[in-house]
């Protein structure tokens, strides 16, 4: 049982990481404007990052290292530092976007404007960050994550001619009016959204949390396999709804209503009353991770004591730096600006930082002096290597095609 | 660690520090001072912020340093926000439920 429990750290981390309210709105916006055309993006996004979650995961299991440690550690203070910075700040836009995610879950449930939820949201992820035991936090929003399995079942009942969507699916190009340029943007973008960089820090940080050892390298690969893949798959059931809803129809998604109402359709009220319980799990779950997240990299970066594992008055710094941070996404928010929009950006911003966070893991899961016997494999390497060619051209490209399509008009 | 080679900046600099006694983590590495006169040169400070660690006081070089910590001032600034701050709090000082 134990075991299985287990699981739900990789389970949080693909509810809440992989699909949170950036693969949400992407996948779906994604499927209205290209269907299933770029459905291989997801595939490539859910290899990449059980790769390096793998590899964090391995590491933080041998050495009790999470991954910032290791950042400043193999990159110098400096370079550290420029990672550190472009890491926090996309985590910061990504919370940012889940606060908004969360209330505009309950502005949908409850048709009250979602600036008045949006500060009791806030509230809500802080004191569950300062009260709740780690491990009770996973195992209940990564549960209730589930939920959003109603997608499938949505994209079951919509009954969709399979063989079109899979025929899409095997020709990656752009389809209608769309050009490569804005093809090649939103590529990126859901190949950011799918590999964004809070994802190996929460998992290895979620690990020392869980006080791994060597033993329980298996439930870190576990976690990863099982995890992440059924997060690709819960992305691609989102696109194919919007693929069979909005693209026929000649519709853009450009609200959380529009993401979640293909399973209303399909399901009705009972089915739209799932997913956004569905879609509230994702987005506060990623809320908590995101937050939890400033806070990591921020205090492991400087050698702070961090963590849940302790009493918040023996990590005060990490705490203080999780209040701030929340106080300036509800701040951002109160401006008026569309949480959707924050999020098509912070996916975006999220591929820029990429290689910066994931070239370390690949460095120190070479090193004998923190995995022991445990290196990376040659076929390992070479994946890896590999993708890290892939993270640093989609990183080069992200700006470039941000000009040139107009964030993807 | 006789006879095991040590690289200053591979296993020292900007590596995790860990109070020996509770396992709390009190900083990093900035900086290493070398005594030039010994020979071979030898470590004689490890800098953490504003306070130097003397060699003695390192108790185990692995993946993070463990010293002891003793009368050294490392958590000046995390006292500092937890009085001002968050002792403010009500919780602070409770395990999470």
């Amino acid at each position: 049982m134990k075991k299985v429990l287990g699981v739900t750290l990789g389970i949080l981390t693909a509810i809440g990481g992989f699909v949170d309210i950036g693969d949400l709105v992407t996948n779906a916006l994604v499927g209205a404007r290209f269907g299933m055309h770029m459905a291989w993006v997801v595939l490539v996004g859910v290899i990449g990052i059980c790769l390096y979650a793998e590899m964090s995961g391995r590491v933080v299991a041998i050495s009790g290292r999470p991954v910032f440690d290791l950042i400043r550690e193999r990159l110098g203070p400096r370079t550290g530092l420029v990672a550190l910075v472009a890491s926090f700040l996309v985590t910061l836009l990504t919370l940012v976007a889940e606060v908004g995610g969360v209330a505009l879950a309950f502005e949908l449930a409850s048709g009250v404007n979602y600036l008045l939820w949006m500060p009791l949201a806030a509230l809500a992820v802080w004191l569950v960050i300062w009260r709740v035991k780690f491990s009770r936090l996973e195992q209940v929003f990564g549960l209730m994550g589930l939920l959003l399995i109603v997608f499938g079942v949505a994209l079951f009942k919509l009954g969709p001619d399979w063989g079109q969507l899979l025929h899409q699916a095997t020709r990656p190009h752009p389809i209608g009016h769309e050009s490569w340029s804005t093809y090649a943007y939103y590529g990126i973008a859901l190949f950011g959204a799918a590999m964004t960089p809070y994802e190996v820090f929460f998992f290895s940080s979620g690990g020392v949390e869980e006080k791994w050892t060597r033993r329980d390298l298996f439930t870190a690969r576990t976690n990863v396999f099982v995890g992440f893949p059924l997060g690709g798959l819960l992305s691609l059931a989102i696109m194919g709804c919007a693929a069979v809803l909005f693209l026929p129809a000649g519709i853009q998604v450009g609200t959380l209503g529009q993401v979640t109402l293909p399973v209303a359709v399909a399901l009705g009220k009972i089915g739209l009353a799932i997913v956004l319980i569905g879609v509230f799990a994702a987005t506060f779950g990623a809320a908590l991770e995101t937050a939890l997240s400033c806070g990591y990299t921020i205090a492991q970066y400087r050698g702070w004591q961090w963590g849940k594992f302790v009493r918040p008055r023996e990590a005060s710094r990490f705490h203080v730096v999780i209040i701030v941070c929340l106080l300036l996404a509800v701040l951002t928010l109160l401006t008026g600006v569309d949480p959707v929009k924050v999020t098509e950006y912070s996916v975006v911003f999220a591929a820029m930082a990429l290689p910066l966070t994931y070239l370390p893991i690949l460095i120190v899961a070479n090193d004998p002096d923190y995995v022991g016997e445990h290196t990376n494999g040659r076929v390992l390497n070479a994946f890896g290597l590999v993708y890290l060619a892939l993270l640093t051209i989609a990183s080069a490209a992200a700006i470039p095609l941000m000009i040139i399509t107009k964030a993807g008009q | 660690m006789s006879g095991r080679v040590l690289h200053a900046q591979l296993h020292l600099l900007d590596r995790q520090l860990i109070d020996q006694s509770d396992g709390h983590l009190v900083g990093k590495v900035d900086d290493v001072e070398l005594d030039l006169d010994a020979d071979p040169p030898v470590v004689a400070l490890l800098i953490s912020g504003r306070e130097q660690i003397p060699a003695g006081r390192i108790a185990e070089i692995d993946t993070a340093i463990k010293i002891t910590v003793g009368d050294l001032d490392l958590d000046y600034y995390d006292n500092w926000i937890e009085h001002h701050v968050i002792d403010h709090i009500p919780g602070a000082g409770d395990a999470t439920e």
